[in-house]
């Protein structure tokens, strides 16, 4: 590789979007290079300060009511209208209860069965993922805003019943910003979060009754990436809009032995 | 989906973005006012239109794609009215990206000299930098965004942090002497 060849290929360097041979051509080239290596690091130094969360606009606390009002009004008074239009035949009480019955058994019987297990996991992922999307739209992402594990986990003593695993990963580029509260699946669970460059990370955690450690399952729903594992006793949910790799790099150093 | 649903739906995909399409247009725009209106606009756009996103793309491109082509929309307006040349073209911009003697730039710069230096890029330069750097979007992300090949995303990064850090170092140099 040569340098011109070098310069078109340092941003996207930098930025983690070579291929693994451009990758290894270009720590090559810099190796031996010291007009690119200066280039890289000014590369660096502008990324430095970029890498600053302040240099972004905080949004004016107007602006979401604004739009909200904004937003068309959903037609809502469609039940009202229904009513009037409609009348229901007598027969058809006696059958939407047999009907009801009906389906009640079934669902009885399919739960023998283990059939909701994907359900069940369905619901809580819809869960988790609503409760990270309220994290950010209130201002309620932090009951206890630290960097500090050690700050972090005996806030938590006293207000739960169990006492979350909390680790900082700020080295591997995942920082622990901080805890709450949450309510999940009709249960108090620990929320932690973290920062992952511009992206917040929540990670749900509760207890276990059984023992039993699983591998991650991850996948995508609403444009958000979910990871969820059992370990040592809990239950964790992680979920976040940084992408899938960065979720899964995330689960795998959680369940790193400690 | 009723409407209730679908108001229900939009709001909880569209409005955690709200951070990330205010902060594109307000570094577009230049000024909270025309950016806040902005985003308004992108909010009813992407309603009218949210038939056509399709379930299991990506929420964020798509949404600011939006956020960028209405503020391109009102820059070119008010480019109009002002009767300047429209956007800013890459054409006339520093052909010179040879590396500079190392200065360093860091820890010195506040805040302020950072934004000033991110205004004073050409738009097609800015808008890459603040889709990389401040909202942290993939280079594939930014491309379906500003609608324009992989190629030319990594072009206007370099130049735009090549000219950041020109500005930067020469802001430096100023408030040196």
């Amino acid at each position: 590789m040569n340098c011109q060849e070098c310069h078109d290929y340092i941003d996207a360097y930098i930025d983690n979007e070579l291929d693994i041979s451009a990758t290894i051509l270009v720590k090559q080239h810099l190796r031996d290079c010291l007009g690119c290596q200066q280039l890289l690091e000014s590369r660096k130094a502008v990324g430095a300060l970029l890498d600053n969360p302040q240099v972004r606009f905080e949004v004016p606390d107007s602006l979401l009511g604004r739009i909200q009002s904004a937003l068309p009004v959903p037609r809502s008074d469609f039940k009202q209208r229904s009513g009037s239009r409609f009348f229901i035949p007598w027969f058809t009480v006696p059958l939407a209860l047999a009907a009801t019955i009906a389906v009640m058994l079934g669902l009885v019987f399919l739960n023998q069965w283990g059939m909701f297990d994907r359900s069940r996991g369905n619901a809580l992922a819809q869960e988790v993922i609503s409760s990270h999307v309220r994290s950010l739209l209130a201002t309620h992402l932090l009951d206890v805003p630290s960097t500090d594990q050690h700050t972090v986990k005996p806030w938590f003593d006293g207000k739960l019943k169990f006492s979350p695993p909390v680790r900082d990963f700020a080295d591997q580029g995942f920082r622990l910003i901080g805890g709450r509260l949450d309510y999940i699946n009709g249960r108090e669970v620990a929320a932690l979060v973290y920062q992952r460059r511009l992206h917040i990370i929540n990670l749900f955690i509760w207890p276990l009754e059984s023992g039993r450690n699983t591998a991650a399952e991850s996948f995508t729903k609403d444009g958000y990436n979910v990871s969820h594992w059992d370990r040592d006793g809990f239950e964790l949910w992680a979920v976040s809009d940084v992408n899938a790799d960065d979720l899964r790099a995330f689960a795998g150093l959680q369940m790193q032995q400690s | 989906m009723n409407d209730e649903q679908t108001r229900a739906r939009f709001e909880s995909l569209l409005l955690p973005l709200m951070n990330d399409a205010y902060n594109l247009a307000r570094w577009l725009m230049k000024n909270q006012e025309d950016a806040e209106d902005m985003v308004q606009e992108s909010y009813l756009r992407a309603f009218r239109f949210f038939a056509s996103f399709h379930e299991g793309s990506n929420c964020r491109a798509w949404f600011l794609r939006i956020v960028r082509n209405a503020c391109y929309t009102a820059l070119g307006a008010r480019d109009m009215k002002q009767r300047q040349v429209p956007l800013d073209s890459e054409a006339d911009e520093i052909e010179d990206t040879s590396p500079l003697p190392p200065v360093s730039l860091a820890k010195k710069a506040t805040v302020e000299s950072v934004r000033e230096a991110i205004a004073a890029l050409p738009v097609d330069f800015r808008e890459a930098v603040v889709l990389r750097e401040l909202e942290g979007l993939s280079y594939k992300e930014i491309s379906e965004v500003s609608g324009v090949p992989l190629g030319t995303v990594m072009s206007r990064l370099a130049r735009g942090r090549h000219q950041l850090y020109l500005l930067l170092s020469d802001r430096k140099q100023h408030d040196q002497l």
